[in-house]
């Protein structure tokens, strides 16, 4: 059986391959500045709107926005970083 | 339901359509936080004088960068918590929307981090500072771009997460690198980054930097920029 401790090791090593970026893929996102695209998931509702034209305007974007919002976010107040 | 009501219906859902299309077409008047909200006369002095300037700002992100969002009060004249001094930073904070990537989220949060700085902080500094009364202004401290995104794609109706990154970039060294006296690379050693996963602080973070020029390169599919907004680098 395995000592515990060489188990413990091995779960790291694999927790930490599993969790950080190779340098290949940090490479990989360095050089293809395209590789996550802003808004793609938004705009993808923006373009299958059935009856509009090819022509997206800022609104089309903004009610897509409204459509895919993912919900109110967990994220840090103005407060906790800038003071009036 | 008779037809006529139905019609009804359906002429009371077009003009909502219509008026809510009419209200996208500007940036909603509250991404601005008014001068009398600041609270210092020297905030309030900049904010009154350089209006103008912030709402040109809000517009040209808004139309230019449409996969970028200001919220309430995202730019004004603030204060970096972490100041001693009524010390006045031109601020923005945007929440970037990007599709979620599994290789990103890979990434660590300085190399996020890295990736974001790189990304939007100088194309936004250059944003900031396109009126010379704002650039040239000694009463402005310094600047702060705060960048936010969704960390990854909520599971099970779970609530979405950002990322947070603030960037404080004193005057001297924001004037030093728009002027081309320093680099990318050095703007991200000379700023203050502070990072947030969600509502937690990750602390001060040491980011790698360099040229990224996906503000000026990138356009979103069909878009039309409204005519009367000239959207320059």
């Amino acid at each position: 059986m395995p000592h515990p401790v060489r188990l413990l090791l091995i779960g790291g090593a694999l927790f930490a391959a599993a969790g950080c970026a190779s340098n290949d893929e940090w490479t990989t996102w360095k050089d293809h500045r395209t590789h996550f695209a802003s808004g793609e998931h938004m705009f993808f509702s923006v373009k299958n709107r059935e009856g509009t034209s090819a022509r997206v305007s800022r609104g089309d974007i903004a009610m897509a926005r409204d459509e895919g919002w993912w919900g109110k976010p967990i994220t840090v107040s103005q407060e906790q970083i800038l003071e009036r | 339901m008779s037809g006529s009501r139905l019609g009804l219906l359906a002429g009371a859902a077009g003009v909502a359509l219509i008026i809510t299309g009419a209200a996208f077409a500007a940036p909603p008047d509250d991404r601005i936080l008014p001068a009398e909200m600041h609270q210092s006369d020297k905030a309030r002095t900049l904010a009154a004088k350089h209006g103008r300037a912030l709402r040109d700002l809000s517009a040209e992100i808004y139309h230019c960068l449409p996969w970028v969002e200001t919220r309430k009060h995202s730019i004004g004249f603030y204060k970096p918590r972490h100041v001693q001094d009524d010390r006045r930073f031109l601020s923005i904070r945007l929440y970037i929307e990007q599709e979620p990537s599994p290789q990103f989220a890979r990434l660590s949060i300085e190399q996020r981090a890295s990736a974001m700085f790189s990304r939007y902080v100088g194309a936004v500094l250059k944003r900031m500072t396109r009126q010379p009364a704002v650039r040239n202004d000694d009463t402005i401290d310094g600047f702060t771009v705060i960048l936010e995104w969704l960390k990854q794609v909520p599971e099970g109706g779970q609530r979405p997460v950002h990322e947070t990154i603030a960037a404080f970039v004193d005057k001297v060294d924001g004037e030093s690198y728009l002027s081309g006296q320093l680099t990318m690379r050095d703007l991200a050693t000379k700023a203050r980054v502070l990072g947030w996963d969600g509502e937690t602080s990750v602390g001060a973070l040491k980011l790698a930097a360099w040229d990224d020029d996906f503000v000026s390169t990138f356009r979103v599919k069909n878009y039309q920029p409204d005519p009367t907004i000239s959207c320059r680098q």
